[in-house]
């Protein structure tokens, strides 16, 4: 039975035609992330004025000729439509737009989806924004929306939010790997510390190892600090062809590669637990697609949902072997300053992951690094950057590789 | 005349003041049903119709929730759990014509919402089901060991059984020798108050919309798979297509076993961390593990772990499952199996 599942995802895998083409971010906003008194509109429209004004040499909403909207829709109060929402508060009303859904992953698929429409030569500019409002809902409602990506009758309904099912990949990975409470502290206390450099973050202070192996348990072996927050929040980017991207700016931020990918829903019916398909499948693409080599990579902007989620994504992402990435993480070569830093705007962790933003909030960070516009938290020689966003527990995963040149 | 073949008991393994106290998540029916499925595990029962002679204050879906346990037709026969009437089914067992009849009953203790929490358990507060199947191979019976005395349908079985001998093949499951108080320590109080509880408006949302649920339940509740014969692919739970080659028309319904499942993966939730579904069960019972677990075949499924302590079960252990209440939606309460651990230290 495994056997077959392998050869199936490896032949997906070995026949994923990668998306060859380009696309350039000439623009890029971003709100607050955290518990904030600003509804969904009024954040969408602050992450859309902050990336209009982001552009060097100004940009006019008539450019924009299609627009993606990523949200999950959190909460239930505008779930259908909402598209059209954006539109308004955009100011780009009569313009298409098309929400993007795929949970935690929609950025990623909108940015992907952009991409796609920048290739089809129908429009000069294409204007992502995600966003999603998360704190003013009962904390029932929230808990059920923070459960509705995953499989309903044979996950959620034997009593797992997506905590527990991080909990129990996290189990699995230790019994296969070893204890690794250690680096599941490290990768929270890191992206902590990062997160304080950030003034979008929504934690801006820094948590020990111990406070970290200290805190109670949500969903065992993972604690109230191996979890993100939930938070509201908003970004945006602009998106031109290269053809026409000095029109805006001198310096744009190229997407070389896109990848995506899926797997089965439930984890259940997956053959390893430690291991993202979606995710390995997607970094396939995008690095065939922009035909650079792992090496090539300044930082990562990786899914760190749950603190063990940073450790498969290094491993998914080919950037440790199985196994490899506790080790990697505590010695310190995926800090700010390591060989290889990982989620130096403090990752969902610490920056906050309002579901919708946070694929283009990922985006907005590599714009702000790859310019050597990201300040106090500026990765050091910066010129190649990764970012991977994931939907629910692996079930949707999208990599985008990024450059200055 | 047919005689009595198999016997099978279900004990609760929760303790509370001397008596055995059903867990939360246990009910009249989950009781009787895991007495059902297990007497019934034999091959050789495959004899239909069936007929349930059912004693006790059962819920209304046992009409069709007997039949969807042993994924067989199923007549159900109702009767108050007295001994007369007890007398009676017994009879109707033996003189029965055509097929297989079995007398199930569950006793659980009072349910008032008013009971005095300081109060221990009345006597005879205790969940016990019984299971009795006739045949016609001409082997008497007898319950073996010690039963429950305190009840009126217990006592009954008893002089029934007084003046058989043991059978071989009676199956006696559940702690049957275990005496009043080895058990798990049950909040038996905060175990009413959950079995109490107003079952509309508890979810916030997370639906299965009973026809799937209903579609599901030979999956759910019986692990039913279906086995291609073309390329020999099990899928599970059952879809009607084999999730290898996708073909309809090859199928075979088959049952994944129920016990000796290897734990892969496991996690407690820890209040707060669970779906408000299961406010109720951490209200009552506190946090509660979930494995992942797997059968023989590879197949794997996500279980929630009973009767145990939260955070005993570990990565390689065997557990066996059991028939449970999951979680309530649309007014009535949906049942699932759940895994409870075979090593007793890990209780």
């Amino acid at each position: 039975m495994l056997r077959g599942f392998n050869e199936s995802v490896d032949k997906t895998v070995r026949g994923a035609e990668a998306l060859v083409h380009r696309a350039a971010i000439v623009g890029a906003g971003h709100t607050r992330f955290g518990a904030l008194e600003d509804g969904p509109r009024t954040l969408v429209r602050a992450a859309v004025e902050s990336a209009f004004r982001s552009v060097d040499k100004g940009a006019d909403r008539k450019d924009v000729r299609e627009a993606f909207l990523s949200t999950l829709g959190f909460g239930g109060a505008q779930i259908g439509n909402s598209a059209a929402v954006l539109a308004e508060e955009a100011g780009v009303v009569g313009v298409p737009v098309t929400r993007v859904e795929n949970a935690c992953a929609s950025g990623g698929f909108a940015l992907r989806s952009a991409v796609g429409a920048i290739a089809s030569g129908a429009t000069p500019l294409v204007l992502v924004v995600g966003v999603e409002k998360m704190t003013d809902v009962s904390n029932a409602r929230r808990r059920y929306w923070l459960g509705v990506s995953g499989d309903t009758e044979w996950e959620r309904l034997a009593g797992l939010t997506f905590a527990g099912v991080y909990g129990l990949i996290a189990s699995r990975y230790f019994a296969e790997h070893g204890d690794a409470s250690e680096a599941l502290a490290e990768v929270a206390s890191k992206n902590h510390e990062n997160g304080a450099l950030n003034p979008n973050a929504h934690f801006q202070k820094r948590v020990s190892r111990s406070e970290v192996l200290s805190a109670p348990r949500v969903a065992d072996p993972l604690g109230l600090y191996d979890c993100c927050p939930v938070s509201d929040g908003a970004a945006a980017v602009l998106l031109a062809s290269p053809e026409v991207a000095r029109k805006f700016t001198d310096s744009p931020v190229y997407i070389d590669g896109v990848g995506a990918g899926t797997d089965y829903l439930a984890v259940q019916e997956r053959a390893m637990l430690t291991r993202f398909r979606a995710t390995q499948r997607a970094a396939h693409e995008a690095f065939r697609s922009a035909g650079w080599h792992r090496s090539d990579v300044s930082f990562l902007e990786v899914h760190d949902c749950f603190t063990i989620a940073e450790l498969l994504a290094l491993e998914d992402l080919g950037f440790a072997r199985p196994g490899e990435a506790a080790a990697l993480t505590l010695s310190g070569e995926t800090r700010r300053d390591g060989r290889i830093p990982v989620n130096p705007d403090g990752g969902l962790k610490a920056k906050g992951h309002p579901i919708g933003a946070t694929g283009v909030s990922q985006a907005y960070e590599i714009y702000l690094q790859l310019r050597g516009a990201a300040q106090s938290r500026q990765v050091a020689h910066a010129s190649h950057a990764l970012a991977h966003n994931v939907g629910g527990a692996g079930a949707t995963a999208t990599v985008s590789l990024f450059s200055v040149g | 005349m047919r005689n009595v073949v198999r016997v099978a008991a279900y004990l609760p393994v929760g303790s509370s003041g001397g008596s055995r106290v059903a867990a939360a998540d246990e009910d009249e029916f989950t009781l009787a049903a895991t007495a059902l499925e297990r007497a019934w595990s034999n091959p050789a029962d495959a004899v239909e119709p069936v007929v349930v002679h059912a004693l006790g204050e059962f819920p209304p879906m046992v009409d069709w929730g007997f039949a969807g346990v042993l994924g067989r037709e199923v007549a159900v026969i109702r009767h108050r759990p007295t001994a007369s009437e007890l007398a009676r089914a017994l009879r109707s067992l033996e003189e029965g014509e055509g097929g297989h009849a079995v007398v199930v009953t569950a006793e659980l203790p009072e349910r008032s919402s008013d009971a005095d929490p300081a109060k221990p358990p009345a006597p005879g507060a205790a969940a016990v089901a019984f299971m009795l199947a006739a045949s016609n191979k001409s082997r008497p019976f007898s319950l073996s060991k010690g039963t429950s005395d305190r009840s009126a349908v217990s006592s009954a079985l008893r002089a029934k059984g007084s003046d058989a001998e043991a059978t071989p093949d009676a199956t006696f499951i559940g702690d049957w020798d275990a005496s009043p108080g080895k058990g798990r320590p049950i909040d038996a109080e905060a175990t009413r108050r959950a079995a109490n509880r107003d079952l509309s408006g508890r979810s916030e949302g997370a639906y299965v919309p009973r026809p799937r649920y209903i579609e599901n339940l030979p999956s759910r509740w019986r692990f039913g798979a279906q086995e291609c014969d073309a390329c020999h692919f099990t899928t599970f739970p059952a879809r009607g297509v084999c999730r290898r080659c996708g073909r309809r028309d090859a199928l075979t319904s088959a049952t994944l076993p129920r016990d000796g499942l290897h734990v892969i993966a496991t996690t407690t939730i820890g209040k707060g961390g669970q779906p408000t579904e299961f406010d109720g069960q951490v209200e009552a019972a506190g946090p509660y593990d979930v494995a992942l677990v797997e059968f023989p075949n590879g197949i794997r499924v996500t279980l929630q772990v009973t009767d145990t302590v939260p955070g005993r079960v570990k990565v390689g252990d065997t557990v066996n499952t059991l028939l449970r209440r999951l979680y309530p939606m649309e007014e009535e309460w949906r049942y699932g199996r759940k895994a409870v651990p075979v090593d007793p230290s890990t209780r």
